[in-house]
Protein backbone atom coordinates (compact mmCIF):
# COMPACT_ATOMS: atom_id res chain seq x y z
CA UNK A 1 0.00 0.00 0.00
CA UNK A 2 2.81 2.38 0.99
CA UNK A 3 6.26 1.57 -0.21
CA UNK A 4 9.46 3.61 0.03
CA UNK A 5 12.36 2.11 -1.92
CA UNK A 6 15.85 3.59 -1.49
CA UNK A 7 14.40 7.04 -1.06
CA UNK A 8 16.84 9.92 -0.85
CA UNK A 9 15.49 13.40 -0.26
CA UNK A 10 17.89 16.09 0.86
CA UNK A 11 17.32 19.73 1.72
CA UNK A 12 19.75 22.29 0.33
CA UNK A 13 21.60 22.27 3.70
CA UNK A 14 22.41 18.57 3.29
CA UNK A 15 19.91 17.32 5.88
CA UNK A 16 17.16 14.94 4.97
CA UNK A 17 16.86 11.22 4.38
CA UNK A 18 19.02 8.80 2.49
CA UNK A 19 18.25 5.38 1.04
CA UNK A 20 15.17 4.94 3.18
CA UNK A 21 13.19 1.71 2.80
CA UNK A 22 9.82 1.25 4.39
CA UNK A 23 6.53 -0.50 3.74
CA UNK A 24 3.17 -0.09 5.38
CA UNK A 25 0.61 -2.76 4.55
CA UNK A 26 -3.15 -2.27 4.79
CA UNK A 27 -4.29 -2.16 8.41
CA UNK A 28 -0.73 -2.26 9.73
CA UNK A 29 0.57 -0.16 12.65
CA UNK A 30 4.15 1.00 12.17
CA UNK A 31 6.26 3.11 14.51
CA UNK A 32 8.92 5.25 12.99
CA UNK A 33 11.29 5.89 15.86
CA UNK A 34 14.44 7.89 16.21
CA UNK A 35 15.90 10.90 17.97
CA UNK A 36 14.89 14.46 17.11
CA UNK A 37 16.31 15.54 13.77
CA UNK A 38 16.82 11.95 12.57
CA UNK A 39 14.52 12.49 9.58
CA UNK A 40 11.20 11.07 10.81
CA UNK A 41 9.18 14.05 9.62
CA UNK A 42 10.99 13.96 6.28
CA UNK A 43 9.86 10.37 5.77
CA UNK A 44 6.26 11.42 6.35
CA UNK A 45 6.75 14.41 4.07
CA UNK A 46 7.90 12.29 1.13
CA UNK A 47 4.78 10.17 1.63
CA UNK A 48 2.42 13.14 1.41
CA UNK A 49 4.50 14.74 -1.33
CA UNK A 50 5.63 17.74 0.60
CA UNK A 51 9.12 16.75 -0.48
CA UNK A 52 9.82 14.91 -3.71
CA UNK A 53 12.68 12.37 -3.57
CA UNK A 54 15.82 13.00 -5.59
CA UNK A 55 16.22 9.26 -6.02
CA UNK A 56 14.31 6.10 -5.21
CA UNK A 57 10.55 6.09 -5.28
CA UNK A 58 7.52 6.38 -3.06
CA UNK A 59 4.37 4.49 -3.90
CA UNK A 60 1.08 5.26 -2.18
CA UNK A 61 -1.62 3.14 -3.78
CA UNK A 62 -1.88 4.33 -7.39
CA UNK A 63 0.40 7.34 -6.79
CA UNK A 64 4.07 6.89 -7.67
CA UNK A 65 6.59 9.66 -7.01
CA UNK A 66 8.34 8.76 -10.26
CA UNK A 67 5.27 10.08 -12.08
CA UNK A 68 5.02 13.12 -9.84
CA UNK A 69 2.69 15.90 -10.99
CA UNK A 70 1.94 18.95 -8.87
CA UNK A 71 -1.70 18.77 -9.86
CA UNK A 72 -1.95 15.29 -8.30
CA UNK A 73 -0.88 16.40 -4.79
CA UNK A 74 -4.40 17.26 -3.54
CA UNK A 75 -5.75 13.92 -4.73
CA UNK A 76 -2.97 11.97 -3.00
CA UNK A 77 -3.55 13.87 0.23
CA UNK A 78 -7.25 13.05 0.18
CA UNK A 79 -6.23 9.42 0.58
CA UNK A 80 -4.20 10.22 3.69
CA UNK A 81 -4.99 11.47 7.17
CA UNK A 82 -2.24 13.57 8.69
CA UNK A 83 -1.84 14.78 12.27
CA UNK A 84 0.90 16.80 13.89
CA UNK A 85 2.35 17.64 17.26
CA UNK A 86 0.99 21.20 17.01
CA UNK A 87 -2.51 20.07 15.86
CA UNK A 88 -2.69 22.69 13.04
CA UNK A 89 -6.28 23.70 13.67
CA UNK A 90 -7.94 26.79 12.25
CA UNK A 91 -8.18 28.96 15.33
CA UNK A 92 -10.99 31.13 13.94
CA UNK A 93 -13.41 28.24 13.39
CA UNK A 94 -15.19 26.00 15.82
CA UNK A 95 -14.66 22.24 16.17
CA UNK A 96 -17.40 21.33 13.70
CA UNK A 97 -16.05 23.70 11.04
CA UNK A 98 -12.47 22.52 11.53
CA UNK A 99 -13.52 18.98 10.74
CA UNK A 100 -16.03 19.91 8.03
CA UNK A 101 -13.33 21.93 6.28
CA UNK A 102 -11.77 18.78 4.83
CA UNK A 103 -15.03 17.83 3.14
CA UNK A 104 -15.78 21.35 1.98
CA UNK A 105 -12.59 21.42 -0.06
CA UNK A 106 -13.86 18.40 -1.95
CA UNK A 107 -17.24 19.95 -2.76
CA UNK A 108 -19.40 17.58 -0.70
CA UNK A 109 -23.07 18.23 -0.11
CA UNK A 110 -24.08 20.03 3.04
CA UNK A 111 -26.19 17.14 4.31
CA UNK A 112 -23.37 14.67 3.77
CA UNK A 113 -20.89 16.95 5.53
CA UNK A 114 -23.15 17.27 8.56
CA UNK A 115 -23.74 13.54 8.82
CA UNK A 116 -20.09 12.60 8.46
CA UNK A 117 -18.75 15.28 10.79
CA UNK A 118 -21.16 14.34 13.56
CA UNK A 119 -20.27 10.68 13.16
CA UNK A 120 -16.52 11.23 13.29
CA UNK A 121 -16.84 13.64 16.22
CA UNK A 122 -18.73 10.88 18.07
CA UNK A 123 -15.89 8.50 17.25
CA UNK A 124 -13.30 10.77 18.89
CA UNK A 125 -15.66 11.61 21.75
CA UNK A 126 -16.16 15.28 21.02
CA UNK A 127 -19.81 15.51 19.92
CA UNK A 128 -20.66 17.67 22.90
CA UNK A 129 -17.90 20.17 22.09
CA UNK A 130 -18.71 20.68 18.42
CA UNK A 131 -19.50 24.39 18.90
CA UNK A 132 -16.38 25.19 20.92
CA UNK A 133 -13.45 27.11 19.51
CA UNK A 134 -10.04 25.37 19.55
CA UNK A 135 -8.69 27.71 22.24
CA UNK A 136 -11.49 26.58 24.55
CA UNK A 137 -10.22 22.98 24.41
CA UNK A 138 -7.40 21.16 26.20
CA UNK A 139 -4.37 19.94 24.23
CA UNK A 140 -5.70 16.38 24.15
CA UNK A 141 -9.06 17.57 22.89
CA UNK A 142 -7.43 19.67 20.18
CA UNK A 143 -5.52 16.61 18.99
CA UNK A 144 -8.82 14.70 18.91
CA UNK A 145 -10.24 17.39 16.62
CA UNK A 146 -7.17 17.01 14.39
CA UNK A 147 -7.67 13.23 14.36
CA UNK A 148 -11.35 13.66 13.48
CA UNK A 149 -10.34 15.92 10.62
CA UNK A 150 -7.79 13.36 9.44
CA UNK A 151 -10.30 10.50 9.60
CA UNK A 152 -13.24 12.11 7.91
CA UNK A 153 -12.08 11.22 4.41
CA UNK A 154 -11.71 7.59 5.48
CA UNK A 155 -7.97 7.55 4.71
CA UNK A 156 -6.03 4.41 3.89
CA UNK A 157 -3.42 5.45 6.42
CA UNK A 158 -3.11 7.90 9.29
CA UNK A 159 0.29 9.62 9.26
CA UNK A 160 1.00 10.84 12.78
CA UNK A 161 4.00 13.11 13.37
CA UNK A 162 4.74 13.07 17.12
CA UNK A 163 1.02 13.25 17.92
CA UNK A 164 1.59 13.16 21.67
CA UNK A 165 4.60 15.49 21.68
CA UNK A 166 2.69 18.41 23.17
CA UNK A 167 0.55 16.41 25.60
CA UNK A 168 0.88 15.36 29.24
CA UNK A 169 1.21 11.58 29.88
CA UNK A 170 -2.48 11.13 30.67
CA UNK A 171 -3.63 12.90 27.52
CA UNK A 172 -0.98 11.01 25.54
CA UNK A 173 -2.39 7.69 26.71
CA UNK A 174 -5.89 8.80 25.73
CA UNK A 175 -4.70 9.73 22.24
CA UNK A 176 -2.77 6.45 21.90
CA UNK A 177 -5.86 4.50 22.85
CA UNK A 178 -7.85 6.41 20.27
CA UNK A 179 -5.21 5.73 17.58
CA UNK A 180 -5.19 2.03 18.52
CA UNK A 181 -8.96 1.94 18.22
CA UNK A 182 -8.80 3.57 14.79
CA UNK A 183 -6.23 0.97 13.75
CA UNK A 184 -8.38 -1.84 15.02
CA UNK A 185 -11.11 -0.71 12.64
CA UNK A 186 -8.76 -1.22 9.68
CA UNK A 187 -6.98 2.10 9.12
CA UNK A 188 -3.22 1.69 8.81
CA UNK A 189 -1.08 3.89 11.07
CA UNK A 190 2.40 5.26 10.50
CA UNK A 191 3.45 7.09 13.62
CA UNK A 192 6.69 9.02 14.01
CA UNK A 193 7.81 9.36 17.62
CA UNK A 194 10.88 9.69 19.78
CA UNK A 195 8.93 8.57 22.85
CA UNK A 196 10.19 5.00 23.52
CA UNK A 197 7.81 4.78 26.49
CA UNK A 198 4.88 4.73 24.04
CA UNK A 199 6.57 2.20 21.78
CA UNK A 200 7.16 -0.14 24.68
CA UNK A 201 3.61 0.24 25.98
CA UNK A 202 2.01 -0.44 22.60
CA UNK A 203 4.12 -3.07 20.87
CA UNK A 204 3.97 -2.92 17.07
CA UNK A 205 6.20 -3.03 14.01
CA UNK A 206 9.13 -0.64 14.51
CA UNK A 207 11.28 1.08 11.92
CA UNK A 208 14.25 2.94 13.33
CA UNK A 209 15.69 5.97 11.66
CA UNK A 210 19.02 7.53 12.54
CA UNK A 211 20.86 10.31 10.74
CA UNK A 212 18.38 10.08 7.90
CA UNK A 213 18.80 6.34 7.32
CA UNK A 214 16.44 3.52 8.22
CA UNK A 215 17.36 0.38 10.15
CA UNK A 216 14.96 -2.46 10.66
CA UNK B 1 -23.32 26.85 -9.73
CA UNK B 2 -21.37 24.32 -7.70
CA UNK B 3 -21.50 24.29 -3.93
CA UNK B 4 -17.72 24.76 -3.94
CA UNK B 5 -18.04 28.03 -5.80
CA UNK B 6 -20.69 29.33 -3.42
CA UNK B 7 -18.52 28.18 -0.53
CA UNK B 8 -15.60 30.21 -1.95
CA UNK B 9 -17.75 33.34 -2.15
CA UNK B 10 -18.95 32.75 1.40
CA UNK B 11 -15.40 32.20 2.60
CA UNK B 12 -14.25 35.35 0.79
CA UNK B 13 -16.93 37.40 2.55
CA UNK B 14 -16.11 35.79 5.89
CA UNK B 15 -12.43 36.52 5.26
CA UNK B 16 -13.25 40.22 5.00
CA UNK B 17 -14.98 40.10 8.38
CA UNK B 18 -12.34 37.92 10.04
CA UNK B 19 -9.46 40.13 8.96
CA UNK B 20 -11.15 43.51 9.38
CA UNK B 21 -7.97 45.49 9.85
CA UNK B 22 -6.05 44.02 6.94
CA UNK B 23 -9.12 44.37 4.70
CA UNK B 24 -9.31 48.00 5.75
CA UNK B 25 -5.62 48.52 4.91
CA UNK B 26 -6.10 46.85 1.55
CA UNK B 27 -9.16 48.96 0.71
CA UNK B 28 -7.40 52.18 1.74
CA UNK B 29 -4.35 51.27 -0.35
CA UNK B 30 -6.47 50.69 -3.42
CA UNK B 31 -8.47 53.85 -2.73
CA UNK B 32 -5.36 56.03 -2.36
CA UNK B 33 -3.73 54.53 -5.48
CA UNK B 34 -6.85 55.13 -7.55
CA UNK B 35 -7.23 58.70 -6.28
CA UNK B 36 -3.62 59.48 -7.23
CA UNK B 37 -3.97 57.90 -10.66
CA UNK B 38 -7.39 59.51 -11.09
CA UNK B 39 -6.15 63.00 -10.20
CA UNK B 40 -3.37 62.58 -12.70
CA UNK B 41 -5.76 61.42 -15.43
CA UNK B 42 -8.12 64.33 -14.70
CA UNK B 43 -5.21 66.73 -15.00
CA UNK B 44 -4.07 65.29 -18.33
CA UNK B 45 -7.62 65.15 -19.63
CA UNK B 46 -8.27 68.81 -18.87
CA UNK B 47 -4.96 70.03 -20.27
CA UNK B 48 -5.73 68.02 -23.39
CA UNK B 49 -9.18 69.58 -23.53
CA UNK B 50 -7.76 73.11 -23.34
CA UNK B 51 -5.12 72.38 -25.98
CA UNK B 52 -7.74 70.95 -28.31
CA UNK B 53 -9.91 73.97 -27.82
CA UNK B 54 -7.03 76.20 -28.81
CA UNK B 55 -6.35 74.05 -31.83
CA UNK B 56 -9.94 73.97 -32.94
CA UNK B 57 -10.04 77.77 -32.88
CA UNK B 58 -7.24 77.86 -35.42
CA UNK B 59 -8.50 79.23 -38.70
CA UNK B 60 -7.16 79.69 -42.17
CA UNK B 61 -7.88 83.01 -43.75
CA UNK B 62 -8.35 82.88 -47.54
CA UNK B 63 -8.33 86.22 -49.31
CA UNK B 64 -10.39 86.46 -52.46
CA UNK B 65 -9.85 88.38 -55.62
CA UNK B 66 -11.61 91.76 -55.24
CA UNK B 67 -13.19 91.45 -58.63
CA UNK B 68 -15.04 88.22 -57.94
CA UNK B 69 -18.80 88.28 -58.33
CA UNK B 70 -21.17 86.74 -55.80
CA UNK B 71 -21.71 83.76 -58.07
CA UNK B 72 -18.01 83.19 -58.39
CA UNK B 73 -17.65 83.46 -54.61
CA UNK B 74 -20.35 80.82 -54.11
CA UNK B 75 -18.64 78.54 -56.57
CA UNK B 76 -15.36 79.06 -54.78
CA UNK B 77 -17.02 78.23 -51.44
CA UNK B 78 -18.18 74.88 -52.71
CA UNK B 79 -14.75 74.20 -54.16
CA UNK B 80 -13.17 74.92 -50.76
CA UNK B 81 -15.69 72.69 -48.97
CA UNK B 82 -14.68 69.88 -51.31
CA UNK B 83 -11.07 70.02 -50.16
CA UNK B 84 -10.36 67.10 -47.84
CA UNK B 85 -10.09 68.19 -44.21
CA UNK B 86 -12.18 71.36 -44.48
CA UNK B 87 -14.87 71.44 -41.82
CA UNK B 88 -16.62 74.78 -42.33
CA UNK B 89 -16.30 77.95 -44.35
CA UNK B 90 -17.47 81.40 -43.36
CA UNK B 91 -17.62 84.20 -45.90
CA UNK B 92 -16.41 87.61 -44.78
CA UNK B 93 -17.61 90.19 -47.28
CA UNK B 94 -15.86 93.51 -47.77
CA UNK B 95 -18.50 95.22 -45.64
CA UNK B 96 -18.16 92.67 -42.84
CA UNK B 97 -14.36 93.01 -43.00
CA UNK B 98 -14.81 96.74 -42.50
CA UNK B 99 -17.04 96.09 -39.48
CA UNK B 100 -14.46 93.74 -37.98
CA UNK B 101 -11.80 96.36 -38.67
CA UNK B 102 -13.91 98.91 -36.77
CA UNK B 103 -14.34 96.53 -33.84
CA UNK B 104 -10.66 95.66 -33.67
CA UNK B 105 -9.12 99.04 -34.43
CA UNK B 106 -11.87 101.20 -32.98
CA UNK B 107 -12.05 103.48 -36.01
CA UNK B 108 -14.16 103.43 -39.12
CA UNK B 109 -12.04 102.67 -42.17
CA UNK B 110 -14.03 105.20 -44.25
CA UNK B 111 -12.87 107.95 -41.94
CA UNK B 112 -9.29 107.21 -42.97
CA UNK B 113 -9.72 106.21 -46.56
CA UNK B 114 -12.31 106.97 -49.21
CA UNK B 115 -12.50 103.45 -50.34
CA UNK B 116 -12.64 100.07 -48.54
CA UNK B 117 -9.36 98.33 -49.38
CA UNK B 118 -10.13 95.24 -47.33
CA UNK B 119 -10.56 92.22 -49.59
CA UNK B 120 -13.36 89.73 -49.03
CA UNK B 121 -12.22 86.49 -47.45
CA UNK B 122 -13.19 83.04 -46.27
CA UNK B 123 -12.52 81.82 -42.74
CA UNK B 124 -11.88 78.13 -43.00
CA UNK B 125 -11.99 75.72 -40.05
CA UNK B 126 -10.48 72.28 -40.34
CA UNK B 127 -11.65 68.94 -39.02
CA UNK B 128 -9.85 67.97 -35.77
CA UNK B 129 -7.88 65.18 -37.41
CA UNK B 130 -6.43 67.66 -39.95
CA UNK B 131 -5.11 70.11 -37.39
CA UNK B 132 -1.47 69.12 -37.42
CA UNK B 133 1.04 71.51 -38.95
CA UNK B 134 1.92 69.11 -41.77
CA UNK B 135 -1.66 68.64 -42.83
CA UNK B 136 -2.47 72.33 -42.54
CA UNK B 137 0.50 73.06 -44.77
CA UNK B 138 -0.79 70.63 -47.36
CA UNK B 139 -4.35 71.96 -47.28
CA UNK B 140 -3.05 75.51 -47.43
CA UNK B 141 -1.05 74.88 -50.59
CA UNK B 142 -4.02 73.08 -52.10
CA UNK B 143 -6.26 76.06 -51.39
CA UNK B 144 -3.74 78.48 -52.84
CA UNK B 145 -4.12 76.83 -56.24
CA UNK B 146 -7.85 77.57 -56.42
CA UNK B 147 -8.72 80.30 -58.84
CA UNK B 148 -9.62 83.52 -57.10
CA UNK B 149 -7.65 82.89 -53.92
CA UNK B 150 -4.99 85.51 -53.63
CA UNK B 151 -3.46 84.52 -50.30
CA UNK B 152 -3.79 81.97 -47.52
CA UNK B 153 -2.87 83.03 -43.97
CA UNK B 154 -2.69 81.11 -40.71
CA UNK B 155 -0.68 81.17 -37.47
CA UNK B 156 2.09 78.74 -38.32
CA UNK B 157 4.07 79.67 -35.20
CA UNK B 158 1.31 78.94 -32.69
CA UNK B 159 0.51 75.60 -34.27
CA UNK B 160 4.14 74.56 -34.24
CA UNK B 161 4.63 75.57 -30.59
CA UNK B 162 1.43 73.84 -29.54
CA UNK B 163 2.48 70.70 -31.29
CA UNK B 164 5.95 70.64 -29.86
CA UNK B 165 4.78 71.20 -26.28
CA UNK B 166 1.85 68.90 -26.58
CA UNK B 167 4.06 66.06 -27.71
CA UNK B 168 6.48 66.71 -24.85
CA UNK B 169 3.60 66.95 -22.41
CA UNK B 170 2.08 63.72 -23.69
CA UNK B 171 5.36 61.85 -23.38
CA UNK B 172 5.98 63.16 -19.89
CA UNK B 173 2.50 62.30 -18.75
CA UNK B 174 2.77 58.82 -20.24
CA UNK B 175 5.99 58.29 -18.30
CA UNK B 176 4.60 59.64 -15.04
CA UNK B 177 1.34 57.74 -15.54
CA UNK B 178 3.16 54.49 -16.12
CA UNK B 179 5.27 55.02 -13.02
CA UNK B 180 2.18 55.79 -10.97
CA UNK B 181 0.38 52.70 -12.25
CA UNK B 182 3.37 50.43 -11.59
CA UNK B 183 3.84 51.98 -8.15
CA UNK B 184 0.18 51.46 -7.30
CA UNK B 185 0.12 47.87 -8.45
CA UNK B 186 3.29 47.18 -6.48
CA UNK B 187 1.87 48.83 -3.37
CA UNK B 188 -1.35 46.85 -3.64
CA UNK B 189 0.53 43.64 -4.36
CA UNK B 190 2.70 44.11 -1.29
CA UNK B 191 -0.21 44.92 0.97
CA UNK B 192 -2.11 41.84 -0.17
CA UNK B 193 1.03 39.73 0.14
CA UNK B 194 1.44 40.77 3.76
CA UNK B 195 -2.20 39.97 4.42
CA UNK B 196 -1.92 36.54 2.83
CA UNK B 197 1.34 35.94 4.67
CA UNK B 198 -0.51 36.47 7.93
CA UNK B 199 -2.93 33.75 6.87
CA UNK B 200 -0.45 31.26 5.48
CA UNK B 201 -1.34 28.75 8.20
CA UNK B 202 -4.85 28.53 6.75
CA UNK B 203 -3.34 27.96 3.30
CA UNK B 204 -1.03 25.27 4.71
CA UNK B 205 -3.93 23.47 6.35
CA UNK B 206 -5.97 23.71 3.15
CA UNK B 207 -3.10 22.13 1.22
CA UNK B 208 -2.75 19.43 3.84
CA UNK B 209 -6.35 18.28 3.63
CA UNK B 210 -6.26 18.03 -0.14
CA UNK B 211 -7.59 21.35 -1.40
CA UNK B 212 -6.73 22.10 -5.00
CA UNK B 213 -4.89 25.29 -5.96
CA UNK B 214 -8.03 26.71 -7.52
CA UNK B 215 -10.01 26.02 -4.38
CA UNK B 216 -7.43 27.76 -2.16
CA UNK B 217 -7.17 30.73 -4.49
CA UNK B 218 -10.84 31.45 -4.93
CA UNK B 219 -11.73 32.90 -1.51
CA UNK B 220 -8.68 35.18 -1.66
CA UNK B 221 -9.61 36.30 -5.16
CA UNK B 222 -13.17 37.00 -4.03
CA UNK B 223 -11.76 39.03 -1.15
CA UNK B 224 -9.43 40.88 -3.51
CA UNK B 225 -12.25 41.75 -5.91
CA UNK B 226 -14.52 42.95 -3.12
CA UNK B 227 -11.78 45.03 -1.52
CA UNK B 228 -10.92 46.47 -4.94
CA UNK B 229 -14.52 47.33 -5.75
CA UNK B 230 -14.98 49.01 -2.37
CA UNK B 231 -11.70 50.93 -2.84
CA UNK B 232 -12.78 51.89 -6.37
CA UNK B 233 -16.24 52.87 -5.15
CA UNK B 234 -14.72 55.14 -2.51
CA UNK B 235 -12.45 56.68 -5.14
CA UNK B 236 -15.51 57.25 -7.37
CA UNK B 237 -17.24 58.93 -4.43
CA UNK B 238 -14.18 61.10 -3.87
CA UNK B 239 -14.20 62.27 -7.50
CA UNK B 240 -17.94 62.83 -7.41
CA UNK B 241 -17.53 65.14 -4.41
CA UNK B 242 -14.51 66.84 -5.97
CA UNK B 243 -16.47 67.31 -9.17
CA UNK B 244 -19.31 69.01 -7.30
CA UNK B 245 -16.93 71.34 -5.50
CA UNK B 246 -15.02 72.24 -8.65
CA UNK B 247 -18.13 72.67 -10.77
CA UNK B 248 -19.19 75.56 -8.55
CA UNK B 249 -15.86 77.32 -8.95
CA UNK B 250 -14.40 76.36 -12.33
CA UNK B 251 -17.28 74.97 -14.40
CA UNK B 252 -15.06 74.43 -17.49
CA UNK B 253 -13.07 71.67 -15.80
CA UNK B 254 -14.29 68.12 -16.16
CA UNK B 255 -13.52 66.01 -13.08
CA UNK B 256 -16.03 63.21 -12.85
CA UNK B 257 -18.31 61.53 -15.33
CA UNK B 258 -20.30 58.32 -15.10
CA UNK B 259 -17.65 56.64 -17.25
CA UNK B 260 -14.89 57.75 -14.88
CA UNK B 261 -16.77 56.35 -11.87
CA UNK B 262 -17.40 53.06 -13.61
CA UNK B 263 -13.76 52.84 -14.68
CA UNK B 264 -12.54 53.52 -11.15
CA UNK B 265 -14.68 50.72 -9.78
CA UNK B 266 -13.62 48.30 -12.52
CA UNK B 267 -9.96 49.27 -12.11
CA UNK B 268 -10.26 48.81 -8.34
CA UNK B 269 -11.66 45.30 -8.79
CA UNK B 270 -8.94 44.53 -11.31
CA UNK B 271 -6.20 45.79 -8.98
CA UNK B 272 -7.63 43.68 -6.17
CA UNK B 273 -7.87 40.49 -8.16
CA UNK B 274 -4.53 40.85 -9.97
CA UNK B 275 -2.78 41.80 -6.71
CA UNK B 276 -4.25 38.74 -4.98
CA UNK B 277 -3.35 36.43 -7.85
CA UNK B 278 0.28 37.55 -7.86
CA UNK B 279 0.60 37.53 -4.10
CA UNK B 280 -0.90 34.03 -3.92
CA UNK B 281 1.57 32.60 -6.40
CA UNK B 282 4.24 32.91 -3.75
CA UNK B 283 2.31 30.85 -1.21
CA UNK B 284 0.87 28.27 -3.54
CA UNK B 285 4.01 26.68 -4.83
CA UNK B 286 2.81 23.15 -5.06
Amino acid sequence: MIQLSNVTAKYPGGEGIELVNLTVDPGEFVYLVGPSGAGKSSVLKVIYWDIIPQSGHVIVERFNSLNFKKSQIPYLRRKLGIIFQDFKLLMDRNVFENVAFTLRVTNRRRSEIKRKVLRVLAEVGLSHKRDKMPYQLSGGEQQRVAIARALINEPIVLLADEPTGNLDPEASDDIMQLIERINSKGTAILMATHDYRLVRAHRRKIVKIEKGMTRN
Amino acid sequence: MSSGFLYSIGEGLKGLRRAKFSSFVSIVTIFVSLVIIGLFVVFIFNVNLILNQIRSRMELELFIDNSFTNEQVEKLRSQILNVAGVDSVRYISKALAADIFKQEVGQDIFEILDDNPLPPSFQVRLKPEFQSSLKIEKISSQLTTLEGITEVLYRRDIIAILERYFRLFLMMSLGVGLMLAIGSVFLIYNTIKLIIFSRRSVIDIMKLVGATRAFIRRPFMVEGIIQGIIGGGLAALFFNLLSRIIKNNIPELIVGTQTVYALLIILGGLFGVVGSAFALRKFLKF
